[in-house]
This record gives structure tokens, sequence and C-alpha cells, in this order.
């Protein structure tokens, strides 16, 4: 009877711990970045040249990665969050981040010119085809480091 | 002066002169957002680009957007993994691009503030798929700049992106997307 009763409470249990399991991955919210460890730490138009070189070794290289990225703000683009680009001014290209909503209060203390480290999740590389915009790295959920 | 030096002058002057002009037609942004909802029975699916790059020739009405697709933000995270690694598969098609015209483009008075319709078609590639894809969006010009605005759907199917048997009762085949893009003028 006993034994009976371990085999049913243990299912209860292993069902229950299931459950609340699924609930919390259900529910949870994408990461802040603030206190992740960034798996690269690069310089922003070192990143720019990887990808010109050879997009496909550098994506295998950074894709799902949190980089941190040091370099001058090229322009810093007000909206929903956010964007700062990083990069060199005499050159189309840049690394644009998207800020985390939740950074949006240092968006506009930032100056043009400033140099700073950018810590985000990178989305990837959008070549330019047309010849006239500049090829982009972007990140997103982007918080400033120092 | 030789002749054949003073065409070479002019025609070289020509050119300069005729892609000033082209650079000045062309419209362009690196930060316009793009919404999707997809509304199951149960699951409401939801995610927002804000990076999204648009280039425009109001000369011919070409237009052209390309998207990252890892650049969609989710709320919840286990949806993002889901929509990145099993749904659209970003890893392997890292971009979406539609390259597309605006049939009506001589009603659109680039140069005078106002609100006009702009019916668009096109190719949209994604998920590896390309399809024809037709649109109204509504171009509003104010002091210089563009602000595009399109509704439309689009089905999952269409583009290979299959859904799972286990839950294909609680999501819907079909993504409503939502364009919204400052252009600037691009200066070359």
């Amino acid at each position: 009877m006993t034994k009976k009763r371990i085999i049913i409470g243990g299912i209860v249990v292993v069902i229950l711990i299931t459950a609340i399991y699924a609930w919390y991955e259900y529910n949870r919210t994408v990461q802040d970045l603030s206190d992740v460890r960034a798996d690269y730490s690069v310089n922003a138009t070192a990143l720019i040249n990887e990808f010109v070189s050879n997009e496909d070794s550098a994506n295998k290289k950074y894709l799902n990665r949190i980089l941190s990225v040091k370099g001058m703000i090229k322009s810093v683009e007000a909206g929903q969050g956010g964007t700062i680009v990083l990069g060199d001014t005499s050159d189309m290209s840049g690394v644009r981040c998207v800020l985390d909503s939740s950074a949006n209060t240092t968006a506009g203390s930032l100056q043009r010119g400033a140099v700073v480290t950018v810590k985000g999740a990178i989305t990837g590389f959008n070549k330019d085809e047309t010849g006239l915009l500049g090829s982009d790295v972007q990140l997103n959920r982007c918080v400033i480091s120092n | 002066m030789n002749l054949r030096i003073k065409k070479g002058i002019i025609s070289f002057c020509f050119i300069l002169f005729a892609t000033s002009l082209m650079a000045q037609d062309k419209y362009f942004t690196k930060s316009g957002s793009i919404q999707f909802v997809s509304k199951g029975a149960i699951e409401t699916i939801q995610a927002n680009h804000r990076s999204v790059t648009c280039v425009l020739d109001s000369k011919t009405g070409a237009v052209q957007f390309a998207v990252l697709m890892k650049g969609f933000e989710f709320k919840k995270a286990l949806m993002q993994e889901h929509f990145n690694e099993n749904y659209v598969e970003s890893d392997k098609y890292p971009k979406a691009e539609f390259r597309g015209q605006i049939v009506n483009n001589s009603e659109i008075a680039y140069t005078k503030d106002g609100v006009y319709t702009a019916h668009v078609k096109g190719k949209l590639t994604m998920h590896g798929q390309t399809k024809d894809v037709e649109a109204d969006g509504k171009i509003t010009v104010k002091n210089g700049k563009l602000v595009a605005n399109s509704d439309f759907t689009i089905l999952m199917s269409d583009y290979n992106i299959s859904i799972p048997k286990l839950v294909k009762e609680n999501m819907s085949n079909t993504v409503s997307i939502t364009v919204n893009c400052t252009l600037e003028p691009l200066k070359s």
C-alpha cells in the first residue's frame, strides 16, 4: 500500500515540477544584457572589416553571440529605444546598435565623436547592394557598458 | 582644344550632373520599423524590428527593403528562440528582402507636401522563397522627408514556414505586417 502511495506521490511531484518549469519557460522574457558577459570584445571598424572581407566566416564566428564593441559615435538616432551608430565618419558603413528600451534614458546623453563601448546581441550583417548606403553590422538589445 | 577632349569633358560633366540629379532623387533610411502580428486561437505572436533598411528612387518608383531576421524583438524569449530556430531558420536564411515598384509613381509629387497613396508591387524573399506581393501604402511628404506606411498580410505557408502539428490549432497561418519608415534624401 505504501509503495503505491510513494509511486503516485512521485508522479504528482514530477508533473508539478514539469508544470512549474513549463510556465516559467513560457513567460521568460528576453534577457537584459547588462549583467551578461560578452563573448567577444572588438573594435567597431575591425568588426566591419571582418564582415566585409569574409561575411560567411564572420557570420559563423559572431552570430548568436553577445558582443562588446568599442568605437566612436557617428550618430545618435532618436525614435523607439534609440540607435547609436559606431564607426568611421568618412565611411558610410557602421555598427548600428539598437538600444534596449530600458536603456533609453542614456541615449540622449550620448555625444557624437565620443568613444564608447556598447554591449549587444549581434543580429547580422546587412550588405549594401546599392553601393550608396554602406554595409552595416547590426546589434540589438544594446547597453552602454562604460 | 582637341575635339575629343572637349567631348570627353562634356560627357564627364553630363555624367556628373546626371549622377548628382540621381542622388537627389533617392531617399533612404536604416532605422525603419516593421512589426508583425499573427493572431491565433490561443497564441498571439508579435514582434518588432527597428533597423529596417529602405531605399526609394522617386524618379523610377523603385523601392527596396532589407531586414535581418535575427533583429526581430519579442517580449517572450521562448517565442524569439522558436521564431529564429524553428520557423524562419535565421541561421540559414539571415535576411529578408523586398524589391518592388510603385506602380502609380507619377501620381506622387515628392517635392510637394501632402499625403499620397502608393500601389506597390514586387517580390518578397524570405526563408529561401520568393513570392509576389502587392500592397497599398501611404507616402506622406513633409519638409523634404518621406514617411512611408503600409499594412499587408502574408501567409507563412507561402514561404515554406511550417507550423508544427502540435500547435497548428492554436496558431494562425496569416501574418499581418506593418511597415513604418521615415526616409531622408540621400546625399552623395
